[in-house]
């Protein structure tokens, strides 16, 4: 047997790779320099020690009917994710067609909390707002990855059919059954994503745990706020005792009925929305045909791409570029602690305990944490979704680690680590995190609704004037700039010849 | 295959459940809400106590909703799916500016010369003054929710007239805590130096023994203006009976339990109409919060 | 692969192609299925099967063409007694009775070569090609097989390896070597040591 050669780059000095990790570093570096970054509070430990007394006196008689907003919680999340994987489903069958691609890309960009907000200015807080502010962005995600699945899929089954066997049959037999357990894996995991997503929802007013979780934090009722915490992370991590295949049908089929009551939808609010409320202040006040309309467009357009979508953009560029490094670093530091190269059956079960803690918290409510605790600056929202991204990437470095085979001798401990693990892993680490670049960013946008300079910042500011059409012309704005993200991202990872398909977890 | 089964199975009759309309309430109460200026649990407690009153004196069934901001208060108002508000000025004039024929029908007996109040916290050396408190410029400082009257429109609209500048060029750093609660709680703490506040949540914060004087205390109270009413929408008279509107004034008007006006906190409500609150309307034009 | 080769199979023969693995059988065979433009069943070498579907829906699939989309989604969702009926008696004579409702994936490599045999067996036509459709059944399986293709199909064509087999089930054997025709003659006028040529180097 050969035994396997460490694999470090010789010639020429730096490998791509490394020089694509070494460049993302040094913007990150620079990025950090003009980051807003520091602890306003003046006494975070006092705080920080109400919160941690909270945690260990978690109460749970403060929240009447807390069973009814953890029935609704799922309810939202079942409703939303499996409209979304239906349309996601059908959207798939015509993916190849570039206007669905571009349409899915779109849709995805904008992340579930803007599509609330949006809704929430058509339907009101009517259950659909939550239903579709989830289903939307979900079907351009689903719509892509099934796409992807089918199409990678082997099907020799397909060569043999009867001549004459139609569409719609071979489909179901001989391509679906192929990609079921994949499709059916994938759509598993964004239930999960839709849970989290259900309630964040509740910050803004749908009626999930986050409802209750954004009054507790924001009133201090630690106990409470640690209370919904836990439920949250029990229904998390007891998913596959309850998410039965066989009762998944009778979950969806219910769960319709259990959104809960909430205002009649009016089409007049729907119509209003879409013909008027949208429409740019200056043509909507002024007349199509004169061209003092077009003029104040044009004003209006600039002013509001220079005193915002601007420094929006900027500030949600260094703050996804430090978060992006950041979460490399920690998914690094944390990865050892689920591998088996690594550690034992106890030490791993810790720390896969840990790491589902850190990866299960949405971002939302972790940076809605440390800004309790630190005050408004960068600094929270970059640890946020460093700890959140940072244990989604270990959790699949570590997994991945487990597959790497050493020679017998092989070194231990910190050598083991430098020079045989992650050399092999370092690849698949950065398809992973490329993976995750556009997910940061939608995020790093969406935490502006906290009080951080990123677009959302303005894009609050401007629902909160009621100047709807500055508000989707600014999530017009993130959109395109996420998906130009999203083609950055693929192009690096193509360049670095980084397996697309493995960071799609 | 089970699975292929129950997946044919689900989709079917998820969409006929979907394709069905959703079940509509048979009689349809009288809703309203309420901008979230304070902590949730203090308003929930105060107007849900409300609903009970109005319920018992306009013999129509009557909800409280709460929602998470001032725009969702609006909104809600807007789309009619609430027909009585409690709101700021600043939101009464932008909702009713949205919803044509709708009326401000009273407001507390404090809201004809309402007062936002210039807090700071102690280490910054501030001290109260008549004048306004220039020297706060170059500190850090919050307002309360991005749409409040008392705790943004009439803060930046003085910061404005006397630093001739916006905000955002005067302090070091410029936040928005979200609600007067909040605003006190992060000025106490040190979190931001100084923050502009309701003085009806201060006053009542300070009876109830939640602010420590030694910490944060008043720099500066800017002169009266209208603030807090009810708003009603014009057409509720067409879903329930002719002169619903005038009822729910007098109900409001006639409002003398002290237990329901001590939780606003207001003495007692009286008559308001929509040009009262012209000088917000200016005032938020002038400093371009409204278009 | 395969050179200067011309090659007409006429209606009603039952024929062997025979030679060493790697020699072009399998290419021919594609070849032929290509060129042939009348109803053919086939066997591929890798089965062409569902591993996620039982043994009833792949060999249902012999008759996809047979049925409207909406009767076909209905059996693959909840199996019709009248083409369970229709399958059962050929599923038991190949020995696969107790597996109908078995998940192919599950099943041994013979189990998965004779379900792929059904399927062809239930689809019918013309013709059947077969790229050693017997390899991993034993010779009284591998017998019962044969008697059903031939019955069914009135043109047989299948690559074998086992050349006793061949001989005593095929009118005809080709044999190939290096990728081209070493030898056409019918089954009757060869013995085993004629076509041992073709496993020499």
């Amino acid at each position: 047997m050969a035994v396997p050669t460490i694999s470090t780059p010789s010639t020429p000095r730096f490998s791509p790779v490394a020089k694509v990790s070494m460049g993302f570093v040094a913007v990150a570096v620079a990025c950090f320099v003009f980051a807003d970054i520091s602890i306003t509070t003046l006494d975070p430990w006092s705080e920080m020690k109400r919160m941690a007394w909270g945690a260990v006196t978690p109460d749970f008689s403060v929240v009447t009917g807390l069973g009814m907003v953890v029935v609704r919680t799922i309810a939202f999340a079942l409703s939303g994710v499996a409209l979304g994987a239906l349309g996601g489903f059908l959207l798939s069958q015509v993916f190849h067609l570039g206007p669905v691609r571009w349409a899915c890309a779109s849709v995805r960009a904008i992340h579930e909390l803007f599509w609330a907000l949006i809704f929430l200015q058509m339907l009101g807080l009517s259950p659909l707002t939550g239903v579709l502010a989830i289903a939307i962005p979900y079907a351009g995600i689903c719509a892509k990855v099934y796409a992807e699945t089918l199409e990678e899929a082997e099907l020799p089954a397909l060569r043999v059919l009867p001549k004459g066997t139609g569409m719609v049959s071979a489909f179901f037999f001989a391509r679906l059954p192929e990609v079921w357990v994949h499709l059916k894996t994938y759509t598993a995991y964004r239930f999960e994503c839709g849970l989290r997503s259900a309630t964040v929802l509740g910050f803004v007013g749908l009626p999930t745990l986050g409802f209750h979780l954004e009054t507790a934090f924001s009133e201090g009722n630690y106990s409470e706020a640690a209370a919904l915490l836990i439920i949250f992370y029990v229904l998390i991590a007891s998913l596959r005792f309850w998410m039965r295949p066989k009762l998944v049908g009778f979950y969806v089929l219910g769960a319709p009925f259990l959104l809960g009551g909430g205002a009649a939808i009016d089409m007049a609010n729907i119509t209003r929305f879409l013909t008027v409320d949208i429409v740019p202040a200056p043509l909507r006040r002024g007349e199509f045909l004169d061209g003092q309309t077009w003029s104040n467009l044009g004003d209006w357009t600039w002013t509001l791409l220079m005193d915002q979508a601007l420094p929006g953009m900027i500030a949600t560029l260094l703050l996804t570029q430090i978060a992006l490094v950041a979460t490399g670093i920690l998914a690094l530091v944390l990865f050892p602690l689920i591998s088996r190269k690594f550690f034992g059956p106890v030490g791993r079960s810790v720390g896969h305990g840990f790491l589902v803690v850190m990866r299960s918290t949405p971002e939302f409510i972790l940076a809605y944490i440390f800004l309790q605790l630190w005050g408004p600056s960068m600094l929270p929202a970059i640890v946020a979704l460093s700890i959140h991204n940072g244990a989604i990437i270990g959790h699949l470095v570590g997994r991945f680690s487990d597959e790497v085979r050493l020679r017998p001798d092989s070194p231990r401990g910190l050598n083991l680590y430098g020079f045989e693990i992650v050399p092999r892993v370092y690849g698949q680490f950065l398809a992973f995190l490329f993976y995750r670049w556009e997910v940061i960013m939608r995020e790093t946008a969406i935490l502006g609704i906290l009080g951080i300079a990123t677009l959302g910042f303005f894009i609050d500011s401007a629902l909160a004037d009621i100047r709807l059409d500055r508000a989707m012309f600014l999530i017009a704005v993130t959109a395109v700039f996420n998906m130009g993200i999203d083609i950055l991202s693929r192009r690096i990872r193509s360049r670095l010849r980084l397996s697309t398909q493995a960071g799609r977890a | 295959m089970p699975s292929i089964r129950t997946l044919a199975l689900c989709s079917a009759v998820s969409l006929l459940a979907w394709a069905a309309p959703a079940p509509i309430a048979l009689a349809d109460p009288f809703v309203f809400t309420a901008i979230p200026d304070e902590d949730e649990s203090r308003l929930r407690q105060r107007f849900d106590k409300l609903a009970d009153y109005f319920t018992k004196k306009l013999g129509v069934e009557t909800k409280y909703i709460p929602v998470k901001s001032y725009a969702a208060a609006i909104t809600a108002f807007r789309n009619n799916q609430v027909q009585l508000a409690w709101f700021g000025g600043l939101s009464g004039v932008r909702a009713r500016n949205l919803v044509p024929g709708s009326l401000a029908i009273a407001q507390g007996y404090e809201d004809q010369a309402f007062v936002t109040y210039f807090i700071a916290h102690a280490s910054t050396g501030l001290k109260l003054s008549a004048a306004f408190p220039k020297d706060m410029a170059g500190k850090t400082f919050t307002f309360g929710s991005k749409g409040s009257t008392s705790g943004r429109l009439i803060p930046e609209y003085h910061i404005r007239r006397n630093f001739k500048t916006a905000p955002g060029k005067v302090f070091k750093k410029v936040g928005f805590s979200g609600n007067h609660s909040k605003t006190i709680a992060l000025v106490q703490s040190g979190a931001y130096q100084v923050g502009a506040v309701n003085f009806k949540v201060w006053q009542n914060q300070m009876k109830a023994g939640k602010i420590d004087p030694a910490k944060v205390s008043v720099i500066w109270k800017t002169p009266p203006y209208p603030d807090y009413q009810w708003t009603i929408r014009g057409d509720v008279g067409k879903r329930w009976k002719a002169g619903f509107i005038q009822r729910v004034r007098d109900v409001l008007l006639a409002m003398k339990d002290p237990d329901l006006l001590n939780s606003f906190p207001r003495k007692s409500f009286v008559p308001a109409s929509n040009i009262d609150y012209r000088p917000i309307w200016d005032v938020a034009k002038q400093i371009k919060l409204i278009d | 692969m395969l050179r200067g080769i011309s090659l007409t199979v006429s209606a009603g023969e039952r024929v062997a192609l025979v030679g060493e693995s790697g020699a072009g059988k399998s290419t021919l065979l594609s070849v032929l299925q290509s060129r042939y433009d009348g109803n053919t069943a086939l066997i591929p070498q890798d089965l062409g099967l569902v591993r996620n579907l039982s043994v009833f829906h792949n060999v249902y699939m012999g008759s996809l063409h047979r049925h409207s989309a909406a009767y076909n989604l209905m059996n693959l969702v909840w199996p019709r007694p009248a083409e369970v009926a229709r399958i059962r008696p050929i599923v038991e004579r190949l020995g696969l009775a107790d597996k109908l409702f078995e998940r192919v994936g599950r099943l041994s490599g013979g189990q998965q070569q004779r379900t792929a045999i059904c399927r062809a067996l239930l689809q019918g036509g013309d013709a059947v090609l077969g790229d050693e459709p017997v390899s991993a059944t034993d010779n009284h399986q591998s017998r019962i097989i044969l008697d059903a293709l031939s019955e069914t199909f009135e043109t047989v064509i299948l690559a074998m390896h086992d050349v006793d087999l061949a001989l005593e089930f095929s009118t005809r054997i080709i044999g190939i070597k290096g990728g081209g025709i070493a030898l056409d003659a019918p089954a009757g006028d060869l013995s085993r040591a004629d076509l041992d040529f073709l496993f020499r180097d």
